[in-house]
């Protein structure tokens, strides 16, 4: 008895195991639906056929090919999946100790959240379920030079099937003041961020110098460079091969940002939550994109009630590359999924709805540089596909069916375990009353 | 001479406090009644502050100044039954039990916040002290009358309730500074001790009460405490309870603990748990107030499950939904949208948790929360239905006075990009 129990367990396994593991390289076509591909109108009663992980085809009555799962959209809204920016998805954790953000010191840019991305993090599930497929996870913002960000496909079971690219930015808070020791004022972080800067490029030379003499019997004792991992992460920015990623506060640190960017050529992005307007034009000419992050924020007393509801209108309207920060990032709020926020409040204070749905999807991939891999549903790209009952930005909207590398993403969450899980033990004690 | 002055002022005042009140009708719009359903291109009239028609086929009173608001969407003023604006100071961070402070005196009705909150059609709010200490203050219910006499603004002949807040936050503050309490058993045994006293001191005042009744002479009354005063209020249930508690466990123990003191428990605030005992909560008749998505910003926020609201409602239990931030604050109608991502609960019952439930959770069920014959004239008009997203509020109306209008007020309008 006891043997065939096992039997039946290890089967019971068995099954389980293959069913979860779902096969990324499942040919899937999704039938019927209106398909808004970011690129061009809305394609009414269509097909988008997945291969190997990619998008293979869009099209009208697209034949099925052998042994594919057929998909019915009848009626359903096939969307390319949300891209998030500046999130900690995968290394929040739980709170406390499982928090593994914002490493101690003021300059950290060695830190890369590759090294602790949990993919077992709850907010992984929970993030994907609402329709964001890909993410740019950070190592933090509360110091000045906070570290490197990762983007990350949210499906996997290790960090190496979950990178879609590594370094793609860092993370500079040219806000962040220290307190009762340098730099605690606004001119002390320019100087200690020229310092760094300065030291890095000294830093590069050096190394070029070296590399170049190679083995030359004739090197002399300065030619022999102590490796410093944190300038050595540098190199990239003041080279202009990795942008950075300036978080700014208000007028004041964006100008400071603007001038930094112009004085060391550096390749950037400017986040920022509230002064962007007075900046706009010098943005626009610079052609700098940015992450709009202050949507929600209140203006102040003396402002409109509605210019954080409206700037993302005035962004679009003078062609300034940005995306929809979703304000869920860092340790405090971990509702990534509530991306469409923004971007609908926008929509109701002036910004086309068009803009407002790039702003979530190819605006950050094109300002994270995979926009020729996500951000629109194209053949030949990376087959991170959403259905939804209707448009994103609508609150009520829901999400049907989630596909990201291909692979068919069941939608569960720890929070529909738990609405599962508690639904069944509160009927229980009602029923026995 | 003297007399005249007197009827002159009189006239004055009679003046003046009538110009508060205002007559108003709003022509054509689609009204969200809340409890009589839906009415197409409907009429409100609002005399006097108070609503005294809406339908469809309503004659407009002469005299009455008529918004046409055709295409619009029309609902109640929306109500926040958890918010932190309008005040100079929130928390009274210095001792786990300070039930002698009253949030009204740091009410500020000039506050910025009360004006950025109005822009999304907020009526309403109860504005509260925080959650540092176990027994907080007692909080105040007030109309948005943005810059009028706090007279105004605070509802007259309501019961306000007294703020408690269990776990995290009153352990980590006091246990931080090496005080009592630092776990949930201090916070127990601090709420416990504070109730315990106030039941001796109130036995104390009543036996003095009763003598002085009784004619009995030379008595000396016992000695007057601001702290048990309050508390002695609360257990004569002149002040009702609103309780911040996050995890399952302390949303019974504080159930059970109002049980046994015989205190009138209204509120429970930032209910993350509550759907875990729905079922506890029902039996009470207690209101959930909550966010619809907000989980894991600290660790008795973890289990936070916008599907959960189901299972409350399911179980019978009133949803109130807050903001508890100015942000949130300015859009409780997208927090209402969301309850139908998430839940099959329908339109108008999400409707309520911005309105009436939220106006039955601070007992003002009967005044505001609906459009119907008699209550204030609290009215919000959006461009779009208030559960679209992408809508925003275009008036917002108090006791028939204009409070907010974006046509004036909007950037968006204006154009610009300064």
């Amino acid at each position: 008895m006891k043997k065939f129990t096992l039997a039946v367990l290890s089967c019971l396994l068995i099954v389980a195991f293959v069913f979860s593991a779902a096969d990324p390289s499942e040919t899937i076509l999704i039938k019927n639906g209106t398909i808004v591909s970011g690129v061009g109108n809305p394609i009414p009663k269509a097909d988008l056929l997945i291969e190997n992980g990619k998008i293979s085809k869009i099209g009208t009555d697209l034949s099925v090919p052998a042994g594919a799962k057929v998909i019915d959209a009848s009626g359903k809204y096939v969307f390319p999946g949300l891209v998030a920016m500046m999130t900690a998805v995968g290394v929040t954790g739980y709170p406390g100790a499982g928090n593994d953000m914002d490493e101690t010191g003021i300059s950290t840019p060695h830190m890369d959240p590759y090294d602790a991305i949990n993919p077992e993090d709850e907010c992984i599930d929970v993030t994907r379920i609402e329709g964001v497929t890909t993410v740019q996870t950070v190592s933090g913002s509360r110091s000045v030079i906070n570290g490197k960000s990762v983007v990350l496909h949210l499906a996997g079971n290790l960090v190496v099937e979950m990178v879609a690219k590594r370094y793609v930015a860092q993370i500079i808070n040219i806000g962040a003041k220290e307190q009762n020791k340098y730099p605690s004022t606004q001119p002390g972080i320019m100087a200690y961020l020229r310092a760094k800067f300065d030291a890095a490029r000294e830093y590069a030379k050096k190394q070029t110098q070296k590399a170049e003499k190679g083995n030359d019997q004739n090197k002399t004792k300065e030619d022999f460079v102590k490796r410093d991992l944190e300038l050595e992460a540098l190199i990239p920015v003041v080279t202009g091969k990795v942008p950075v990623i300036f978080i700014t506060t208000n007028e004041v640190t964006i100008r400071n940002a603007l001038d930094l960017i112009q004085e060391y050529d550096l390749k950037s992005i400017i986040r920022a939550q509230s002064g962007i307007l007075k900046y706009a034009d010098r943005i626009a000419q610079e052609k700098i994109p940015v992450i709009w992050a202050g949507t929600t924020g209140i203006p102040q007393r003396w402002e409109p009630h509605d210019l954080n509801y409206h700037t993302a209108a005035v962004l679009a309207e003078k062609g300034i590359l940005f995306a929809f920060d979703p304000g869920g990032w860092g340790p405090g709020n971990r509702n990534v999924r509530n991306l469409t926020e923004p971007a609908a409040i926008s929509v109701a204070h002036g910004l086309a709805k068009e803009e407002a749905l790039k702003a979530i999807t190819i605006n950050p991939a094109k300002i994270l540089g995979i926009a020729d891999e996500v951000g629109s549903l194209e053949v030949g790209k990376t087959a991170n596909v959403v259905i939804w009952t209707g448009c994103p930005l609508q609150g009520r909207s829901r999400v049907e069916a989630v596909f990201i590398k291909g692979e068919s993403i069941p939608l569960t969450s720890f929070q529909t375990r738990l609405y599962d899980k508690y639904k069944k033990i509160v009927s229980d004690r009602i029923n026995k009353k | 001479m003297r007399n005249r002055l007197i009827v002159t002022l009189s006239i004055l005042i009679m003046l003046t406090s009538n110009l508060g009140a205002q007559d108003l009708v709003l022509k054509g719009g689609t009204i969200l009644t809340i409890t009589q359903g839906t009415i197409e291109k409907g009429m409100i009239v609002i005399q006097n502050g108070k609503i005294t028609a809406v339908g469809a086929d309503i004659k407009i009173p002469s005299g009455v100044k008529v918004v046409d608001v055709t295409g619009k969407y029309v609902m109640p003023g929306i109500i926040d039954s958890h918010s932190h604006i309008a005040l100079t100071d929130i928390n009274e961070a210095t001792d786990p039990v300070t039930p002698q402070i009253w949030m009204w005196e740091a009410l500020e009705p000039g506050s910025d916040s009360i004006k950025k909150t109005l822009a999304g059609g907020v009526t309403t709010v109860k504005t509260m002290h925080g959650s540092a200490n176990v027994i907080g203050g007692v909080n105040v219910s007030i109309k948005l009358k943005y810059d009028r006499s706090i007279e105004e603004l605070i509802i007259p002949g309501v019961r306000q309730q007294l703020k408690m807040a269990l776990g995290e936050n009153p352990k980590r503050l006091y246990g931080s500074k090496g005080r009592s309490p630092s776990t949930r058993m201090g916070n127990a045994f601090v709420a416990r001790k504070a109730f315990i006293e106030a039941q001796e001191y109130k036995a104390k005042w009543d036996k003095y009460e009763k003598d002085k009744a009784a004619g009995k002479k030379d008595l000396t009354p016992p000695k007057k405490d601001l702290k048990m005063e309050t508390l002695k209020m609360t257990l004569e249930k002149k002040l009702s309870i609103d309780c911040h508690a996050y995890r399952a466990d302390e949303i019974v123990w504080i159930i059970h603990f109002c049980e046994e003191f015989g205190l009138d428990l209204l509120q429970l605030s930032h209910c993350i748990d509550g759907y875990k005992v729905a079922d506890v909560m029902a039996e009470a008749g207690v209101f959930y107030g909550g966010w619809v998505d907000w989980w894991g910003f600290k660790e008795e926020a973890y289990d936070g499950c916008p599907y959960g609201l189901q299972i409350l409602y399911d179980a019978g239990v009133k949803i109130v939904l807050n903001s508890d931030s100015p942000v949130e604050g300015r859009y409780l109608f997208r927090s209402a949208a969301k309850v139908l991502k998430y839940t099959e609960i329908p339109e108008n019952e999400a409707l309520k948790m911005i309105t009436l439930n939220a106006a039955e959770s601070m007992e003002l069920g009967d005044r505001i929360g609906s459009l119907e014959v008699g209550k204030d004239g609290d009215v919000a008009v959006f461009d779009k239905h208030p559960l679209d997203t992408t809508t925003k509020c275009l008036l917002t109306v108090i006791e028939g006075e204009v409070f907010f209008d974006y046509a004036q007020e909007s950037i968006t309008v204006k154009g610009g990009d300064r």
